[in-house]
């Protein structure tokens, strides 16, 4: 019984120790993201957009701001209104929904300028971004409240690439189209909190860690010692 | 025996105001209110209660030890850290049972 009972104890301080020092690890692995996040971003090398990101799948973190190129059909296009760009400038942008070669859909910032929706295959660079969660105008027809592929499913019934990309080039036949583009900066970080912060909770986490530790040794030496004060 | 009891108390008081702070000015600050400058100015709220609490648990742990608690005892204690008020609690019940 006695011998169960120790078992028990050695159990779960081993699962609330091990839990503890993996909360702690899990804190000092968003502290670097957080110190990481904070230097000026330098963009990495283009890279197909299958490589970073797939249908039907939230768009990760370390995806958003990649410079991405793919090739496909624009299906429609669409105003997105009082989008604001780095220099503060709000204007309607204009937004394509193209098919993908290979599949899937994907959103397509184009410019703040009117154009006619280009027929053929297009290839596009630009720059991956999180779909955007408020709506910064009315949900009409041929118009977007926000950037949000969820806004297109029931329409344009598919699979989507979550967020979108803004266009910096759109090819077609290897010809530039002729097309003033948005300006946008890289996307600020997106985990919350600070640096010294998230090693705050590592330091607690980790003291936890040794409490679970502590407590049966401290148990023991009660016991040991005799009348304990309730 | 009576700088352990102070140590706990000073550490109660504190990680309660933090604890207030925390919970009534930085949280709804940063997830009620749309407001970035403000949210600058209460950033240093969630790391210095953090660091705060450590020590709280470190006086606690060493306090509920030298008056020999119950485990269950030292645990509350340990919790009563974490959420606003709770400190203040326990901070008056030691200064009630402890009087030197």
């Amino acid at each position: 019984m006695i011998r169960s009972k120790s078992l028990v104890t050695a159990l779960l301080v081993l699962i609330s120790f091990s839990t503890f020092i993996a909360l702690g690890l899990w804190q000092l692995d968003r502290a670097a993201q957080v110190k990481e996040l904070q230097k000026p971003y330098e963009d990495k090398p283009v890279v197909a957009l299958s490589e970073v990101s797939s249908p039907n799948s939230n768009l990760q973190g370390e995806s958003v701001n990649r410079l991405v190129e793919f090739s496909g059909s624009y299906v429609t296009q669409f105003d997105a209104p009082n989008q604001v760009d780095s220099n503060g400038k709000v204007s309607t942008w204009l937004v394509g929904l193209l098919e993908v070669d290979g599949g899937g859909y994907i959103l397509v910032v184009r410019s703040d300028a009117n154009s006619d929706q280009p027929r053929g295959d297009i290839f596009v660079t630009g720059r991956l971004f999180h779909r955007q969660y408020e709506d910064l105008g009315e949900r009409i027809e041929g118009k977007l409240s926000r950037i949000d592929p969820s806004l297109l499913v029931a329409e344009y019934p598919g699979d989507y690439y979550d967020g979108f990309v803004l266009a910096k080039s759109e090819l077609r036949d290897g010809v530039a189209l002729d097309l003033p583009r948005v300006a946008l900066d890289p996307a600020a970080p997106t985990i919350p909190g600070y640096y010294w912060q998230h090693i705050a909770y590592v330091v607690i986490w980790w003291l936890m860690a040794l409490v679970v530790v502590f407590l049966p040794l401290y148990s023991r030496f009660r016991e040991r010692e005799g009348s304990p004060k309730e | 025996m009576k700088g352990v009891v102070l140590r706990f108390r000073v550490m109660a008081f504190l990680a309660g105001i933090m604890s207030l702070l925390l919970w009534f000015v930085e949280l709804p600050v940063v997830y009620l209110l749309d407001a970035p400058e403000l949210e600058a100015k209460v950033k240093w709220i969630p790391f210095v209660h953090g660091y705060i609490y450590a020590f709280y648990v470190l006086t606690a742990i060493h306090f509920t030890a030298k008056a020999r608690f119950t485990i269950k005892r030292m645990i509350l204690f340990i919790l009563a850290g974490t959420l606003p008020v709770f400190s203040f609690v326990a901070e008056r019940r030691v200064s009630r049972e402890f009087k030197f």
